[in-house]
């Protein structure tokens, strides 16, 4: 066990604000062997086993990014050339046999295209293991691309995962994010926004229970001319869970007519849960608009007293609210299946 | 006419009162840089009892383990090698401006100091370098047991009261500038409202630094008794040399139960100056601080000041801008903690940046657990003039109950073409539009401040905009 110091902010601010950073007193470095539980559906044949080293500008650290390059037991290479009609769907299982998962994702979007790449991540409920990825997107010319990135994992594995895009001109990203598992759930975000009049939404919904902590780095840079973020994150905390949100809009010099806006909410379902925020916004060039917003609060007792009017017991009127937060973000990943899987573990866990 | 407001403007600031300088004279200054023998000999020139000399040392041995700050702007410039830490001016302290030798009169005239003490103030306390050469209160204040006096007088006259409160609020170990300010500090004010005393007409504490390559270290601690109410003003200011100065003053406010204690700070520091100031403070049941902030001056200022609401139904309230302009690098915002009940805080902070200035918003917001039904409203905006400077917002909220309702807004972006254009339609110059809209949007912020405050924020506004056009 060692030490670890990870998930660090573009800009620093108070240590004793405990946010810059999370320290893992724990960490147990994990024996990395064969990973098989995996399941593609890919029917358009775009993906492959390939290995790509990745340079990432944040991340979550050397170390992680380290093991990625030189001991992932899983190199996935996605290469969409054309508009795609159909959804790409990667499934990953974690189980006792496959209780470690160091995985990265290259995905190279050309010019003029189209996807909708889902990658899932699920476990068993008992084990305890660990997980590391990384999703790499390069992102060609007016292309139109959707990434979900599920996380169904247990409460006791160890999730640690970073993203990185580049956005190219005219091009429409859409990340979706499912933060639900994990002892640790660390989580990096970073999307450089390069090309003229490039779009990158961020939509995210996260849940902890028990004891998990939460560190969620969500980083954008906005270079180009007419480039547009928008930041969206609902959570919901119960028991002792604790979360860090970190949400950055960086508007570089040069991102004139650029538009960027974050918004948090956080729903506190016990008095023992914690909530941190850091909604920052960075900018060097006058001739942009950004905004952001967080709030942080309990359910709402109206809303809850209305429901419970209906003869719906308390419980199942906060699953509802809560349901209700996340529903623009489940129902934006326009996969039935994978709904109903998420719909099903919001359930689950709010038991 | 636009011809004519144009020069009304250059000449208001021609005159610029704030980088009067007078001969460096003293009757004492320390030799540069920060060690025992010369924190000793601060102690002696003071005369200080046993217990403030102990205190020094102890807080110069923290100063000596903590480390500089990790965040922020940079601070490479201040080398405190370079700094004379206790200047003490050519007089002891006056309660007639007639006795106050005339170079130092002047400045404070010119200040427009003894003119508002006549039409508006309570009280006035006037440091010039290291020490208060002016102070006065006015009779019935006295009578109803207000203690309105310089910090030296307290620490002699009232001795168990600064004891009992002087660097508890703001610990030494809090961070290394206030482990330095414990180890040096001098000047200040001392400010004592007994129970259910209104004191409706303001008390101002006006610095002064004169003497180049030192630095400023006064400690302000202000007690409002239950019941009470207080505005306190505090003003600052010095010429600008060509090498750094150093502010790092420390307030400790102690609001207790019902009281009410508004601080305001006009800083206007010139932009030589290194302002590494700290001000907290700790607020009983029911009472309330206001804090109305205006940062214009200094080269790098990290200023944030603190509320620690410890009583139920406490309240604060924030309201601040900075003006960073060239070659400034104003880091400022606040702290509070929500200790206690049905706490309740409102903090509005506007920010503007231009000609390579830096203005950067950090704050913390913080709910313990035992703040049940606990209301915070943050809102910041910032307005950048043009792509030369910068503007970064970093605002962290730790909320540790679920009783709480907390929202967080910011905005950013520059003047309106829309804005500029529509005043240019009415046959406003492009000039005047703009610092039209400044003032404007400065105004929720200005409104809160004194008035001669207000005016000089305004033709700061006018200063600073003339500069940036054509």
């Amino acid at each position: 066990m060692k030490n670890i110091v990870l998930n660090e902010t573009p800009v620093r601010t108070s240590k004793n604000y405990g946010i810059n950073n999370i320290e893992i007193k724990d960490f147990e470095e994990p024996v990395i062997k064969e990973f098989k539980n995996i399941k593609i559906t890919d029917n358009e044949n775009c993906v492959s086993s390939e290995k790509e080293n990745i340079n990432l500008k944040f991340g979550l650290g050397d170390y992680f990014l380290n093991q990625s390059n030189c001991q992932a037991n899983v190199n996935l290479k996605i290469n969409v050339d054309k508009k795609l009609k159909e959804p790409i769907i990667i499934e990953y299982n974690l189980d006792q046999s496959n209780d470690v998962l160091v995985d990265n994702i290259n995905i190279n979007a050309n010019d003029n295209t189209k996807a909708n790449i889902i990658v899932i991540y699920k476990s068993v409920d008992e084990i305890n293991g660990y997980h590391n990825g990384i999703c790499n997107a390069e992102i060609g010319a007016n292309a139109n691309i959707h990434v979900t990135i599920v996380n169904l994992l247990n409460t006791k594995i160890n999730n640690f995962y970073s993203v990185n895009s580049n956005i190219e001109d005219e091009s429409k990203t859409l990340f979706s994010m499912v933060e639900f598992g994990g002892k640790y759930n660390v989580v990096n975000y970073y999307a450089k926004l390069a090309g003229y009049k490039s779009v990158n939404k961020l939509h995210s919904i996260y849940l902890g229970k028990e004891e998990q902590r939460i560190d969620l780095n969500y980083i954008t840079e906005l270079y180009g001319e007419k480039t547009n973020v928008d930041i969206e994150v609902n959570g919901a905390l119960k028991d002792k869970a604790k979360k860090n949100f970190k949400g950055t809009i960086d508007f570089k010099t040069g991102s004139k007519k650029a538009k960027g806006k974050e918004n948090e909410y956080c729903t506190l379902l016990s008095d023992t849960s914690y909530s941190k925020a850091l909604p920052m916004l960075l900018c060097t060039e006058d001739d942009v608009e950004g905004e952001h917003s967080t709030a942080t609060g309990k359910v709402d007792d109206n809303e809850l007293f209305y429901i419970m009017t209906r003869g719906i017991s308390e419980k199942e009127a906060k699953k509802m609210i809560v349901k209700a937060k996340f529903n623009s973000v489940i129902q934006g990943i326009k996969e039935a299946t994978v709904q109903n899987l998420i719909l099903e573990e919001v359930d689950r866990r709010l038991d | 006419m636009s011809e004519s407001k144009k020069k009304t403007q250059i000449k208001d600031f021609s005159t610029n009162i704030y980088d009067i300088k007078n001969k460096d004279e003293y009757s004492y200054k320390s030799k540069k840089g920060i060690t025992k023998e010369i924190v000793e000999e601060i102690s002696e020139q003071k005369n200080d009892p046993a217990w403030m000399r102990d205190f020094r040392l102890k807080a110069l041995e923290t100063y000596n383990k903590l480390e500089l700050p990790t965040w922020g702007p940079n601070l490479d410039e201040l080398n405190m090698d370079e700094i004379a830490t206790y200047v003490r001016p050519k007089t002891d302290m006056k309660s007639s401006w007639d006795d106050v030798p005339e170079d130092i009169k002047n400045t404070f005239d010119a200040l427009g100091i003894p003119e508002a003490e006549k039409e508006s103030l309570a009280g006035v306390g006037a440091q010039y370098d290291s020490e208060v050469v002016y102070h006065s209160i006015k009779e019935d204040l006295v009578k109803q047991g207000v203690i309105y006096t310089d910090m030296e007088t307290a620490v002699r006259d009232y001795p168990d009261i600064v004891k009992e409160h002087f660097m508890k609020c703001v610990p030494v170990s809090d961070h290394k500038f206030v482990a330095l300010h414990g180890a040096v500090w001098s000047g200040g004010s001392f400010v004592y409202v007994p129970k259910g005393v209104q004191v409706d007409i303001p008390l101002q504490s006006y610095f002064r630094l004169n003497s180049p390559e030192s630095g400023q270290f006064e400690h302000t601690l202000i007690i409002v008794d239950e019941g009470a109410s207080l505005h306190f003003i505090e003003g600052c200011s010095a010429p600008k040399y060509n090498k750094v100065n150093l502010h790092v003053g420390c307030v400790e406010l102690f609001v207790k139960k019902n009281a009410h204690l508004r601080y305001s700070t006009i800083e206007n520091w010139s932009k030589n100056m290194m302002n590494l100031n700290t001000k907290r403070a700790i607020v009983e049941e029911g009472g309330k601080i206001e804090w109305v902030t205006g940062s214009f001056g200094s080269k790098v200022s990290m200023l944030y000041p603190m509320a620690v609401l410890n009583g139920a139904n406490s309240k604060m309230e924030y309201t601040g801008i900075s003006f960073a302009g060239h070659g400034q690098n104003l880091d400022t915002g606040l702290k509070v903690v929500h200790n206690a009940p049905n706490t309740s805080s409102v903090i509005n902070s506007k920010s503007i940046s231009k000609d390579g200035g830096i203005a950067t918003f950090r704050s913390l917001e913080r709910v313990m657990p035992s703040a049940k039904n606990s209301k915070l409203s943050v809102s910041c905006e910032s307005l950048m003039l043009d792509n030369k400077s910068k503007s970064d917002t970093i605002p962290v909220s730790d909320i540790r109950t679920e009783e709480v309702e907390f929202s967080h807004e910011a905005k950013i972006g520059k003047i309106s073409d829309e804005e500029i254009f529509y005043l240019m339609s009415r046959g406003i110059s492009e000039e005047e539009a703009k610092a039209m809209i400044v003032r404007g949007f400065a105004y929720p912020i200005s409104k809160e401040l004194p008035l001669e405050y207000a005016v000089e924020m305004n033709n700061l506004i006018n200063l600073e905009l003339e500069g940036s056009i054509g």
